[in-house]
């Protein structure tokens, strides 16, 4: 990979560019990380409470209506549960929660009065009454359930992808850059001693050059010399 | 936009709910559940005015892999499971694990003995 890169200096100055930004990046994802994970941390004691109501509700409404099916008949609990008139509705807004889009669940018309649930009084007796208003209060906390379960299914997504990405750059993105950083100052360092060596190298030819030169002057003037004293 | 709330089970399990007034419902019986209840699921979460799908934890089971999957990733609609013993929608130990790291769940539960 580093090999792939160009030994010059422009390249050297891109890389610490990149360097940078994915260091601020790396820095900035981990601190999204762990406050999404402390908000996640948060809203697990919120669910792990609305999920034992909800263990509880069920428990609760299942007991009323087994009363009701046990005193009142099966057909009866079936026709009560068929002649209603009322249904809940939810609405669903969202909240922003560290850039995570989470829904807040809003119901209605969820718990009902006797004469707003469609059944005649006179045909049906107070366990259908109990039974209905059990299912309603588990219909409450299962909204809630709703609520709190979707924000950490959102949450764990994010976390989730924002740990992918702090990993990538910890492991491949900045790895990968720093090599080829070394690799490019490496090469660099190289050709300036070789480029040193070679001026030594010029530099020492040149002298050699000037000596000889030198030389051959000075034996050219001496035998000059002795050719005006014969 | 309102929505409503959907119940998938038996019969059984269903009237509670429809005696709370929900009118989305989808019964299948118990000897039928390996057939059918994948259908009856897929045919809910394809509903847009559901806004929440409601099962016993012990019918997931009965699933096939591929709408078990999308039961326990669905955000719109979501899925609650009730029941079973379970400590909430399934699959959400899983996503914890794999995204904190660590078993929150098994911690908790640890705490709680």
């Amino acid at each position: 990979m580093a090999e792939d890169v160009k030994p010059t200096r422009k390249n050297l100055m891109e890389i610490e560019d990149r360097i940078d930004l994915s260091e601020r990046g790396h820095d900035t994802l981990e601190q999204k990380r762990d406050g999404l994970i402390m908000e996640f941390m948060d809203i697990l004691d919120q669910a792990q409470d609305v999920r034992e109501d909800v263990e509880q509700n069920y428990e609760d409404a299942q007991q009323t209506i087994n009363m009701a099916r046990a005193m009142e008949g099966d057909v009866a609990v079936r026709g009560a549960a068929a002649a209603l008139k009322e249904h809940p509705e939810i609405t669903v807004r969202s909240n922003n929660i560290m850039g995570v889009v989470v829904p807040q669940i809003e119901a209605s018309r969820v718990s009902k009065s006797l004469d707003q649930r469609g059944y005649g009084v006179i045909g049906t007796s107070s366990r259908i009454d109990e039974a209905a208003e059990a299912y309603e209060d588990l219909l409450e906390t299962i909204v809630l359930a709703a609520e709190v379960e979707t924000a950490m299914k959102k949450l764990l997504d994010e976390i989730e992808s924002t740990k992918r990405r702090v990993n990538a750059l910890e492991f491949t993105v900045l790895p990968d850059l720093y090599e080829s950083q070394d690799y490019i100052e490496q090469k660099l360092e190289e050709q300036e001693r070789e480029e040193i060596f070679r001026m030594k190298k010029v530099k020492d030819k040149k002298e050699e050059e000037e000596r000889a030169k030198a030389e051959s002057e000075s034996e050219s003037e001496a035998a000059a010399d002795a050719g005006t004293a014969d | 936009m309102s929505q409503e709330i959907a119940v998938v089970g038996t019969a059984e399990f269903t009237t509670g709910f429809r005696l709370a007034g929900v009118r989305e419902f989808r019964n299948v019986p118990e000897e039928e559940k390996d057939a059918e209840l994948d259908a009856a699921v897929s045919d809910v979460l394809s509903m847009d005015d559901v806004g929440i799908v409601v099962m016993h934890a012990d019918d997931l089971d009965y699933l096939s892999r591929q709408v078990r999957e999308t039961v326990e990733t669905s955000v719109e609609p979501t899925v609650v499971t009730i029941g079973g013993g379970g400590g909430g929608s399934s699959g959400m130990r899983e996503q914890i694990k794999r995204a904190i790291g660590i078993d929150l769940m098994d911690q908790d539960e640890g705490a709680n003995e």
